[in-house]
């Protein structure tokens, strides 16, 4: 046994051996698709026309009295609290080399799948959370949003075949997933140091607690005895495949060496940003100037 | 897409964290100026020949309904080259070992067009992303290669690691498309060879068909260069300006600005109704807070400074210059690059220039002197052969924010007949429209006499 496992080790050293020392080495990549992308972005740009239209017609019904703002001076300051750097980078390194060797192949061969297929798995794993987003915007006390979750998973998992259509969406009905991490930040918590995952990527402490509530409650919940029976595994994989199908971010495709550091300061004013608005209220600050 | 890059890069600018005093930050722009060229005056206004128009479509790009169809699909293999003159790679870049460069194959025997991104810029940047869909889609093999003031191009595939001089960084992208070439993936037929480029990438377009003039490696066909500059140091400083105009020098300015706009993204975001900060949200976005011509400005000159805090730490890491690296201790695997992102942060292009191309090729070109240095960085250094090389085409706009009048008009007389120049667009905010593309195409098949406006 011991010999057959230095064989595959002895095969696979050799294997990137003859991959290092190729001049050029070719990765086939999921076909662009521009047109679909000029047509995506043209329905964007009509809809935020639509928006910004609806906005302004809303503003000059009903002007925004005082409403609580975030001043510049509120904004975090541009360092970000990291007490796992050198953790964080190793984990981030491993995860370039994973997502390199391993999660990207199989993402893009995913990719080539037909796309009913892949819109079928994705839609089938977007329903199953549901239930998280159900407890969660009930643990928040956002219950209309609960109610549209659970109009959303019977909806889709009836008349979307299992989860296998979105439904609901074309019902006036859109996804608006929510987790345990945006429980706890409702709830007070900071999200606290920033911790890059192995195998999962940029998160913090409070969102790794989140991730491993909701994967928790899901676990528990196991429906379909999809979480604990004999496929888990397979599914879980599925699910993340089809997760990082949906990341169009490459490792490093920055060439920076300051892409760490990049990828964390975005990461986090996401975050805060995102927390900002769970607030009804944050301080207005009287050093406001005139005119912001 | 271009004003979520902008939103992004605005807020990237900041990564290196941490603010720095005004005092520090403008302290080493200001002192050892032993070229002169920190104050030396550029022609023109920081924004060139930019109204506010041009502005906004330098950082927004074309509206949707104007762009040139593209096909529904096309297919694109990564590349990843390992040149065989590369320097020993520092750890710390580990990563770029290789070249990226991207190909998109025709099932049958077609022309191949190698495409040069912009300055700082990815062999698959949106704007190389929209050449390739158009040139694939007009049946062209297209290659599309990174700037060689990319950073994954200067670790892998530079012979000096010092960006930004057009002969030398011509040279690198010659060799390395001549290595492409001679491994391209089996069955692939190409039956002509064009180079084009954009930005910056223009004027290395020009730099390779010359040099092929000379060589005959690679028998390039045309050349078209999209909005390119005409003397770089002049560019490059006319960008300082901007940045010093629109931000403040130093770092104190870019603080103020990331302040403002985390502030205004947050109240746009709590006013709307939703559950993630997505792309779709950040387009909207952009255009609520990107309001007066000084945002545009600053947004610009800041997304070159990040290109540039990339090239001056290879260049210092390479040339063992110590201006923010210890060449006795280099920053290893896994070290934090905070405190040198921050130095960098607040040093200007004049500074690279005169802390660390200056010194190098001064050196490594003896007899050279700082004017010969800046001459041979103007396109007019080839200026002969774009004036009567029948094959060298160009396309720019009359608002561009990297050219001035003199240098306008200097294009528009060397390349004769051979230049559109569109009124609007800014720089390269019209890439990608279908009067932009049908000359683009036109000029790549010969068939293009004239009719820009």
């Amino acid at each position: 046994m011991i010999l057959k496992g230095s064989r595959v080790a002895a095969l696979g050293l050799l294997l990137l051996a003859g991959c290092a020392a190729r001049p050029v080495i070719v990765h086939r990549l999921p076909d662009a698709t521009p047109a679909a992308d000029q047509a995506t972005a043209l329905e964007r740009a009509h809809r935020l026309m639509a928006a910004e239209q609806a906005a302004r017609e809303r503003a000059r019904e009903q002007p925004p009295a005082s409403a609580p703002v975030v001043t510049p001076e509120e904004a975090p300051s541009l360092h970000t609290y990291d007490p796992f750097g050198r953790l964080n980078r190793f984990d981030y390194r491993f995860n370039a080399r994973f997502d390199r060797m391993v999660f990207l192949p199989v993402t893009h061969a995913y990719q080539r799948l037909p796309g009913p297929i892949q819109s079928g798995v994705h839609n089938f794993f977007a329903n199953l959370t549901e239930i998280d987003s159900m407890v969660n915007y009930t643990l928040q006390g956002r219950l209309g949003r609960g109610v549209r979750s659970v109009g959303r998973f019977v909806v889709n998992s009836t008349l979307g075949i299992g989860g296998l259509l979105d439904v609901a969406a074309k019902l006036a009905l859109p996804s608006r997933p929510t987790g345990f991490g945006t429980t706890l930040a409702q709830w007070g918590m900071h999200p606290s140091a920033y911790l890059v995952i192995p195998f999962y990527g940029p998160s913090t402490v409070r969102e790794g607690i989140g991730l491993a509530g909701d994967y928790g409650l899901l676990y528990a919940v196991n429906p379909l005895d999809l979480y604990q029976g004999n496929a888990s595994w397979g599914l879980g994989a599925a699910n993340a495949v089809d997760q990082r199908a949906h990341v169009p971010f490459s490792y490093y495709s920055t060439g920076s060496p300051f892409e760490y550091e990049m990828i964390r300061f975005l990461y986090m004013r996401k975050l805060l940003i995102q927390d900002s608005a769970l607030h009804p209220t944050p301080p207005t600050s009287p050093e406001r100037p005139a005119g912001e | 897409m271009k004003c979520v890059l902008a939103a992004l890069l605005l807020a990237a600018i900041a990564s290196m964290s941490r603010a720095q005093s005004l005092e520090t930050a403008v302290a080493p722009a200001a002192s050892g100026s032993l070229t002169g060229l920190a104050d030396s005056a550029v022609p023109g206004s920081p924004t060139g020949l930019a109204d506010s128009a041009a502005l906004r479509a330098t950082v927004f790009g074309p509206a949707p309904e104007a762009l040139a169809p593209v096909p529904q699909r096309v297919p694109l293999l990564e590349l990843e080259v390992r040149v065989p003159w590369r320097r020993p790679l520092p750890p710390i870049v580990w990563f770029d070992a290789r070249l990226r460069a991207w190909l998109s194959p025709q099932p049958g025997p077609a022309p191949l067009v190698v495409v040069i991104a912009g300055t700082g810029g990815s062999g698959n940047s949106s704007q190389a992303g929209t050449l390739r869909a158009v040139l694939y889609g007009a049946g062209y093999h297209v290659l599309t290669l990174p700037s060689p003031t990319f950073p994954g191009f200067i670790a892998a595939a530079s012979r000096t690691g010092v960006a930004g001089d057009l002969a030398q960084d011509g040279r690198d992208l010659y060799d390395a498309i001549a290595e492409i070439l001679a491994h391209l993936p089996r069955g692939m037929q190409v039956t002509d060879l064009d180079v084009i480029g954009y930005s910056l990438g223009g004027a290395n377009a020009a730099f390779v068909k010359a040099i092929d003039a000379r060589a005959g490696r690679l028998h390039v066909h045309r050349a078209v260069l999209i909005n390119p500059p005409v003397s770089l140091f002049d560019s490059v400083l006319r960008l300082d300006e901007l940045f010093a105009l629109a931000l403040g020098p130093g770092d104190a300015g870019v603080e103020r600005f990331y302040r403002r706009l985390y502030a205004a993204l947050a109240n746009l975001y709590r006013a709307s109704d939703r559950v993630s900060l997505d792309e779709d949200f950040l387009l909207g976005a952009a255009a609520s807070v990107l309001k007066t011509d000084r945002e545009f400005e600053a947004s610009i000159a800041l997304s070159f400074r990040i290109d540039l805090v990339n090239m001056f730490f290879l260049g210092d890491l390479y040339t063992k210059a110590g201006v923010v690296i210890d060449p006795r201790h280099p920053p290893k695997v896994g070290d934090s690059l905070e405190q040198i992102g921050i130095e960098l942060r607040s040093k200007p292009f004049s500074a690279y220039l005169e802390q660390i191309y200056l010194p190098y090729y001064l050196k490594a070109r003896p007899g050279s002197t700082v004017s010969s240095l800046r001459a041979a960085n103007r396109l007019s250094i080839i200026g002969t052969a774009l004036a009567q090389g029948a094959d060298y085409y160009a396309q720019t706009n009359r608002d561009d924010l990297i050219l001035d009048a003199e240098e306008l008009a200097w294009l528009e007389h060397t390349f004769g007949p051979r230049i559109a120049v569109y009124d609007h667009g800014g720089h390269l905010g019209n890439l990608g429209e279908r009067r932009q593309v049908g000359d683009l195409l036109d000029m790549l098949a010969g068939r293009w006499h004239g009719g820009g406006n």
